[in-house]
């Protein structure tokens, strides 16, 4: 009972790390951002002065959790002169759902009382006022705008009032925006461009050493009285010889190639922790190399590899249209096409109508209009979404496809 | 802990979960009794009897694999997960293993199928309902826990609402700990399912939802909630301009023929004969589809065909060889016919299903040697809705330009008249036509070209045909003309509301609305058939 509790509790340690975003980006180095952005924003809170810095990089990459880490850093450095607005272009992209959200958490923090009645303007004219005081009062609003390109759609009145305001001398406050757009300061528009200060901090995928270094980080267990001491170690030992280990570089160099970002990253690592077996209570290659597979999935082939005979028949059809150069098609000049190929077996056309409806459903075709319900399906115009080599290994892979249609596929006219 | 054991009642049912288990009516009337409690936490369970991980890869054959990933991937007691994206065709048992699984595993969940939550504020309320523990009801005027029209809103009372279930759970857990229970524990984690994932694109072109869902799980940033998509397309049907980090895949793939076999045996009484059954029709219906639920209301008959020939005292045993030659000998000419008969949607009652197949399969046979079996109309609407259908087709079908040749005061003997051998060029241009028409369908009409067309079917089908039907028809003459014409308009509207008739928007150039006849041939020349209206001859082949 004892030894399973404690395998099972690496393996919650371990999925916790995963799922905590603090832990993984931890990283004291003066080089690293953590340490730019923390002094950026620590200067501006002593000297008094507005800043705006934009988080550039691409998506999974750390940026909102490095922000997070150095906001509780200086939440305890000083805890009297900062209040921090979260803001996400997901949520409050539209000007008067910003604003609202901007007016409740400013009365959340300041203990007042929130109207939900308020105006657009009320609002507005309240952040204005609180900037005024806040700068009075030498206290600092950091502003964090998460999905900052999203704030730039439409008139960008949020971003204009933030930045005229903080223009004056009396207001005190930092505009975070935390971009996946590498052009995010392109999208402003003129006068709002001319009162940001163009600091960026750009946040790069790490190299394949620093993402074996994280792994290490991640996967070793503390040596401590939370575990048994000789478990901890061989648990240790084993995942660096598996870090180590030559073929699993390999595996890890194919699966960052695609997409080499932190997140990405952990997705992996994820799913070869769960499948850690508890009897043992060691990860091991197999579990790596499963996950690995698993993960990369080719969506289109494991839909054809599903496919009954007659839907496959009505794909080879489609697609011999296509060779054909026929660019419209649509399901009566599909059925005239298996009319005209396949001689023996054929099915009743309304059995045919419903393959073609499942292949819709399984989107391995698509209509190519959006017009909806003007006309039936079969005279609607139909796209094949698969290539002719996916649907070549699709045959091949589908055990039950029948070598005629292969032939078929093959031949031209 | 006493209101703890209280009865639980299974809270939700998929399809095979609900066929499955008889008492169903008895559950429906004891939820009544029990509905005036207020909820509490123990309601986010799934209920019913607590089942095991052996039971539940039983009851799904061919399945265990995936079972075993998803229990892998929700992990042990207390663990945090990343999202997880469960995907696979339709009647794959998506649905009803996450649910069967939450069960076994006991944890809270918040389950909202997008399909029944069929936008995003009815989707956000029905998951606020459900963690505020709130049930709609008189005495709050079935009003819902919040109001929330923006994604603002939700996601800030969702997080309130969860650090409430949380720390909730918390508190559940500890006392259970000092109590030193093992049994009943349901962890800390509260997990949120969205059913019918792939409807959510069509939500508001998907703009802001679908990222807004898929990036859910760090707007929260809370490790104590799992998120779990389902869904009927692969994740790379989900496209976004924005990204997101992708959940971790899980695919169902669909059933192998050996998996059909075995879901196909399961509650069957005579499990020989019915494989003996599966072995000759199984394959060629497999070849048409895959999916469980059409092959198994397409198997039900033909088994029960399989099965005529045997005697009631021949029922019970299982068959021998010679037999199983006997009845497959009988059964054999029923399956190619049926094989066309698999996704027929009868609208009548059973037992008419019955002889009517009947009737078909004979007629089917009979095809094979002789021309077409006629078939009477399904459904009853009135004369001159007919009449209306019968020139919405018309129209829809003849070109404009020969609607006066057509319909000249000698109906369609004009017709003849123009026939001639066709030349090379010609020939040509009736194929290029034919093309057209196969990709374009029906054209679309205005409504005075249908009401004229419709007014010459009438006078042409009640004028008695100069000769013959001079004096027999003369109650017709009197009241018909007037009587059909009459609240054409109404009979219009109530076609196309029937979608017979499907009607446009107003053309930008006419001004008019234009209309089009969306009926297959076949029905056409049904209705015709039924009026004895000489269809055929107002058709104009290209």
């Amino acid at each position: 009972m004892e030894q399973e509790n404690y395998k099972i509790k690496a393996v919650n340690l371990l999925r916790s790390r995963i799922c905590d975003p603090k832990f993984i980006f931890i990283n004291e180095s003066p080089e690293s951002n953590h340490s730019k952005l923390k002094f950026m924003i620590s200067s501006s809170v002593t000297e008094a002065c507005n800043n705006s810095i934009l988080l550039l990089g691409p998506r999974g990459s750390g940026k909102n959790a490095v922000l997070e880490l150095v906001i509780q850093d200086l939440l305890q450095e000083y805890p009297d002169s900062i209040s921090v607005m979260r803001l996400n272009g997901l949520l409050h992209s539209d000007d008067i759902s910003a604003f609202k959200e901007i007016a409740r958490q400013l009365c959340m923090e300041h203990q007042l009382l929130f109207s939900k009645a308020a105006s657009f303007d009320d609002n507005s004219q309240f952040m204005v006022a609180m900037l005024k005081e806040c700068g009075l009062a030498h206290k600092t609003i950091i502003f964090v705008l998460d999905e900052f390109d999203l704030f730039a759609q439409g008139k960008q009145r949020l971003l204009y009032s933030l930045l005229d305001a903080m223009q004056s001398i009396t207001s005190q406050a930092v505009v975070l925006g935390i971009s996946c757009r590498l052009d995010a300061d392109q999208l402003l528009e003129k006068r709002v461009r001319s009162r940001f200060s163009h600091r960026k901090l750009l946040f790069l995928p790490p190299s394949i050493e620093d993402s074996q270094k994280l792994l290490m980080h991640m996967l070793t267990l503390p040596i401590d009285p939370s575990f048994p001491q000789d478990y901890a170690v061989e648990f240790n030992r084993k995942v660096q010889n598996i870090i180590e280990d030559r073929g699993f570089l390999e595996t890890l160099n194919k699966y960052l190639n695609v997409d080499s970002s932190v997140k990405h990253l952990l997705r992996f690592l994820f799913c070869a922790v769960s499948r850690m077996e508890l009897q043992t209570g060691f990860l091991s290659r197999e579990n790596f190399e499963i996950a690995f597979s698993s993960i990369q999935r080719q969506p289109k082939l494991e839909c054809l590899r599903n496919c009954s005979i007659l839907e496959l028949q009505i794909l080879v059809c489609m697609k011999r249209l296509e060779v054909k150069e026929q660019n419209l098609c649509n399901f009566n000049s599909v059925m005239k096409e298996y009319k005209s190929t396949l001689t023996s077996e054929r099915y009743a056309r309304h059995v045919c109508l419903r393959a073609f409806e499942h292949l819709i459903h399984r989107e391995l075709i698509c209509f190519t209009d959006n017009r909806g319900q003007s006309l039936s399906v079969e005279f609607r115009p139909v796209k094949l979404l698969i290539s002719s080599a996916e649907l070549h290994q699709g045959l091949r892979a589908n055990n039950s496809c029948p070598p005629k249609l292969l032939n078929l596929m093959d031949r031209e006219g | 802990m006493d209101e703890d054991k209280t009865q639980q009642l299974p809270r939700r049912m998929t399809r095979s979960s609900a066929s499955s288990s008889p008492s169903t009516s008895n559950n429906i009337v004891a939820a009544k009794v029990t509905s005036l409690e207020p909820l509490t936490i123990n309601d986010l369970l799934v209920g019913g009897d607590p089942i095991s991980l052996d039971d539940i890869i039983s009851s799904f054959p061919g399945r265990s694999s995936q079972i075993l990933e998803v229990v892998r991937h929700l992990g042990p007691l207390n663990s945090p997960m990343l999202p997880l994206f469960v995907y696979g065709s339709s009647s794959t048992g998506k649905t009803s293993i996450i649910l069967q699984l939450f069960r076994h595993l006991n944890r809270p969940i918040v389950f909202s199928s997008c399909r029944t939550c069929y936008n995003q504020n009815i989707l956000f309320e029905s998951i606020l309902n459900q963690l505020l523990l709130h049930r709609k009801n008189a005495a709050n005027g079935y009003l819902n826990a919040k109001r929330c029209e923006r994604p603002s809103d939700f996601v800030n009372f969702l997080l309130e609402a969860l650090t409430n279930v949380i720390s909730n759970l918390k508190e559940k857990s500890e006392k259970l700990i000092s109590n030193e229970m093992t049994q009943g524990k349901i962890g800390n984690m509260i997990y949120l399912v969205f059913d019918n994932f792939q409807l959510v694109r069509e939500w508001d072109k998907s703009s802001t939802i679908l990222p807004l869902l898929f990036n859910l799980y760090d707007l929260l940033n809370t490790p104590e909630v799992g998120l779990i998509f389902i869904s009927s397309t692969s994740p790379d049907t989900f496209y976004s301009n924005m990204g997101y980090v992708e959940p971790i895949p899980i695919y169902f793939p669909d059933y192998t023929e050996e998996d059909i076999r075995q879901i196909l045996l399961r509650n069957q009484v005579n499990q020989k004969r019915y494989s003996s059954f599966l072995d000759v029709s199984l394959k060629s219906f497999c070849g048409i589809t895959k999916q469980i639920d059409d092959l198994s209301a397409a198997l039900k008959p033909l088994y029960e065909k399989y099965c005529e020939p045997l005697s009631d005292k021949g029922k019970g045993v299982a068959p021998n060889q010679e037999m199983k030659r006997r009845l497959l000998a009988h059964i054999n000419p029923h399956i190619a016919s049926s094989l066309n008969e698999i996704f027929k949607v009868s609208s009548l009652s059973s037992t008419e299903v019955e002889t009517r197949k009947e009737e078909k399969w004979k007629g089917n046979l009979r095809r094979l040697e002789q021309s077409k079996e006629l078939v009477s109309l399904d459904f009853h609407i009135s004369t001159s809705a007919k009449y209306l259908l019968i020139s919405a087709f018309l129209a829809s079908r003849n070109p404009a330009t020969l609607d006066a040749s057509l319909f000249d005061s000698k109906g369609g003997s004009d017709n003849r008249k123009r026939k001639r051998k066709p030349s090379e060029k010609a020939q040509e241009r009736k194929e290029t036509l034919e093309q057209e028409l196969l990709m374009k369908g029906p054209g679309t009409f205005p409504l005075e070209r249908l009401l004229a067309i419709f007014q010459c079917l009438v006078s042409v089908a009640e004028e008695p045909s100069d000769e013959e039907e001079q004096n027999n028809d003369g109650l017709g003459v009197e009241g018909g003309n007037g009587g059909l014409m009459s609240d054409i308009l109404l009979q219009l509207s109530s076609l196309c509301n029937s979608n017979f008739i499907f009607k446009g928007r107003s053309c930008p150039i006419e001004g008019s609305t234009r209309y089009r006849s969306t009926i297959s041939e076949d029905l056409a020349l049904k209705v015709a058939r039924s009026l004895e209206f000489p269809l055929s001859k107002y058709l104009y082949r290209s």
